[in-house]
């Protein structure tokens, strides 16, 4: 039983992270319809500048947390301005924006891994390595409090979405982008924000994911497909259905890698990625039947 | 008697209409300039004479490099040219014939060279499989399923004792002397590639690739013109993993071993997309011209500045500033303008 109840809480505190991890590209495909496969390369990068921090001058990752998300959230600025403005208007833009998003995760790749060469890092505050004991049962302080941060955060952003006028203007632009703009909504301006809060999650994450999991320039490609079947297990677009899918798949992950073995465990993630793709595309809280 | 009047109309409009194509047909094909390509691959059947006068190894690795990817970027394009149907997990089938000739190699000693087309075959089958699963999705579901794919088998091969696990296979080496080692593969992969890019041409003119462009235009009107739109992409899936697959087959065996993280990496299947889009997508010509730009770029970018790292970035960023700018490809968009030169219109 104590067991179990271990399995289920190391699952449920990476699950909060990677429930973070997921938001941001659930937002920003419910807002702008652009998969962006370069999140989780992001995301590393994030993680890399906390890294840079923490070794430069022993800043602690949650602290360098907004910084990461300031960061990234002006890279996300940029890029939007560069790289997605100007497809708005191509008849193949989801698609074309996924190549689009494809070739930006090389890119950064390839920065990264020039910048900070191939070698696994992690961060190691001294919580990452201590453990919580409740009886038989062990949470380990790092994974909690990264658990505890992120749900805390998408909190206030289903808050931000829910309340404010901001927040309003972003939820009808994913309901319905060509109402939302006859009804007034700078839609050009909230795509830029939409994108620009999308990777300042990630770079949020990044911070987290530093010292809960190690990481190396080409590691999105393994969380690439691992959010993905978060973000559509979840629906894409609902924030909610995300960290729902996130809980779920990550406990079931847990409890596959202990009782099956640990290269089976990110195995879930991508098995269950192929059949809710085939059995329900739109995913559990998903209302577009079709995202073509 | 009107019945048999309006049948007799009927068919002699029918019978003009293909007077009128043929004659189109014998236009186009008096303006195809079909010596080049006949002439560029005589070039290259003699090209390894030049070992008679020295070294040039390098020179044929290349070619071999060059033409490798040109087979398996036409390959593609059946799929995603033709079809429409942006797959980015095709070195699943460039692995899969690779590992199925390579273990008749390292087991029976038959060489990848006669076996290539049966490990195509293979690969065939398991693309039309994959197919009858992933074709229900389009789109951006299309895409994100074939990179689920591509990690699937990624763990599945890592962990498969069989065939060498992670740390792969040795496979033996040929005893010719060194000048000559590489030509058998070179031929190899030169014929592969000649026959693909011979067969993407038969394709795209039959009705099966009218068919194929059809859907890629728009897919439900297709299937209500009466096209069998299912079986008509699981086809293209499987074809296009065909040609993947038998250039597998013989890439194993010129690199002597197997190894997951050589033939299942999702750069090989960026580089194939890269090939098609940079080239023109949906063009005979576009992946070719596509192929030897990029194995160009990858070696002028290895040569002058070394690390891996760049390389990834140049491929990245070649690849978003076609798409930004030249989202038709090379011969789509000089196609488009009219400037396309003659000697490059395969179509």
């Amino acid at each position: 039983m104590a067991a179990i109840l271990q399995i289920l809480i190391l699952g449920l505190a990476l699950g909060g992270v990677i429930a973070l991890m997921g938001s941001g590209l659930s937002l920003v495909f419910g807002v702008m319809r652009i998969v962006n496969l370069a999140h989780p390369s992001l995301i590393i990068a994030g993680a890399y500048i906390t890294y840079w921090a923490f070794k430069a001058s022993g800043v602690d990752p949650i602290l360098m947390l907004p910084v990461s998300a300031a960061i990234m959230a002006a890279i996300g600025v940029l890029l939007y301005r560069l790289m997605f403005e100007r497809e708005t208007n191509s008849v193949k833009y989801s698609e074309m924006t996924v190549l689009l998003t494809f070739a930006l995760a090389m890119m950064v790749e390839g920065v990264l891994g020039g910048l900070f060469t191939n070698t696994q890092r992690v961060t190691s505050p001294d919580y990452a390595t201590e453990a919580f004991f409740i009886g038989d049962v062990f949470i380990p302080k790092g994974q909690l409090y990264a658990g505890l941060v992120s749900l805390t955060i998408i909190t206030a952003l289903t808050l931000f979405l829910k309340y404010s006028r901001l927040g309003y203007a972003i939820r009808a632009t994913t309901q319905n982008r060509e109402a939302a703009e006859l009804l007034g909504v700078n839609v050009n301006f909230i795509s830029i924000l939409a994108f620009a809060i999308g990777l300042g999650l990630a770079g949020a994450a990044g911070s987290l994911v530093s010292f809960v999991f190690s990481f190396f320039p080409a590691k999105h490609w393994e969380w690439v497909a691992m959010l993905m079947s978060v973000v559509v297990l979840g629906g894409m677009g609902s924030i909610l259905g995300t960290v729902v899918a996130a809980l779920l798949l990550s406990v079931v992950a847990a409890f596959v890698g202990t009782w099956i073995g640990a290269t089976w465990s990110t195995m879930t993630f991508f098995l269950a990625l192929f059949l809710i793709l085939l059995i329900r595309p739109q995913g559990l809280f998903g209302e577009k039947p079709e995202m073509a | 008697m009107a019945v048999s009047l309006q049948q007799s109309s009927a068919s002699a409009v029918i019978e003009a209409r293909r007077a009128h194509n043929e004659k189109l047909a014998r236009r186009a094909d008096q303006t195809r300039a079909t010596w080049f390509p006949l002439t560029l691959l005589a070039i290259l059947i003699a090209l390894p004479l030049l070992q008679f006068t020295g070294n040039y190894n390098y020179l044929l690795h290349l070619v071999l490099f060059a033409a490798s990817y040109a087979a398996m970027a036409s390959g593609w394009n059946i799929l995603g040219g033709f079809a429409g149907y942006i797959s980015l997990g095709h070195s699943v089938f460039f692995g899969i014939g690779g590992y199925f000739s390579g273990m008749i190699l390292a087991r029976y000693g038959v060489s990848t060279i006669v076996t290539a087309p049966l490990a195509g075959l293979v690969a065939a089958v398991m693309g039309y499989l994959i197919g009858l699963i992933t074709l229900k999705v389009r789109g951006p579901s299309f895409i994100i399923s074939s990179i689920a794919l591509l990690m699937i088998s990624r763990i599945l091969f890592d962990n498969w004792e069989l065939v060498g696990g992670a740390n792969g296979l040795t496979l033996p080496m040929n005893d010719l002397p060194v000048l000559w080692a590489k030509v058998p593969y070179y031929y190899a992969m030169i014929a592969i590639a000649a026959f693909t890019v011979w067969a993407t041409y038969r394709i795209k003119h039959s009705k099966f690739g009218l068919g194929l462009r059809a859907i890629s235009k728009d897919e439900i009107k297709a299937e209500s013109a009466g096209i069998n739109t299912r079986f008509y992409k699981v086809m293209a899936f499987a074809l296009s993993a065909f040609f993947v697959g038998m250039t597998g087959a013989v890439w194993g065996e010129y690199l002597t071993y197997l190894r997951p993280n050589i033939f299942l990496l999702i750069l090989v299947s960026a580089n194939l997309v890269l090939m098609c889009i940079l080239g023109g997508k949906g063009t005979i010509a576009g992946p070719v011209v596509g192929a030897i730009l990029i194995v160009a770029l990858n070696e002028l970018f290895v040569a002058t500045m070394g690390a891996s790292e760049i390389n990834i970035l140049g491929t990245g960023m070649v690849m978003a500033l076609g798409l930004i700018f030249f989202p038709l490809g090379l011969i789509g968009t000089l196609a488009k303008t009219g400037k396309l030169p003659r000697v490059l219109n395969w179509d």
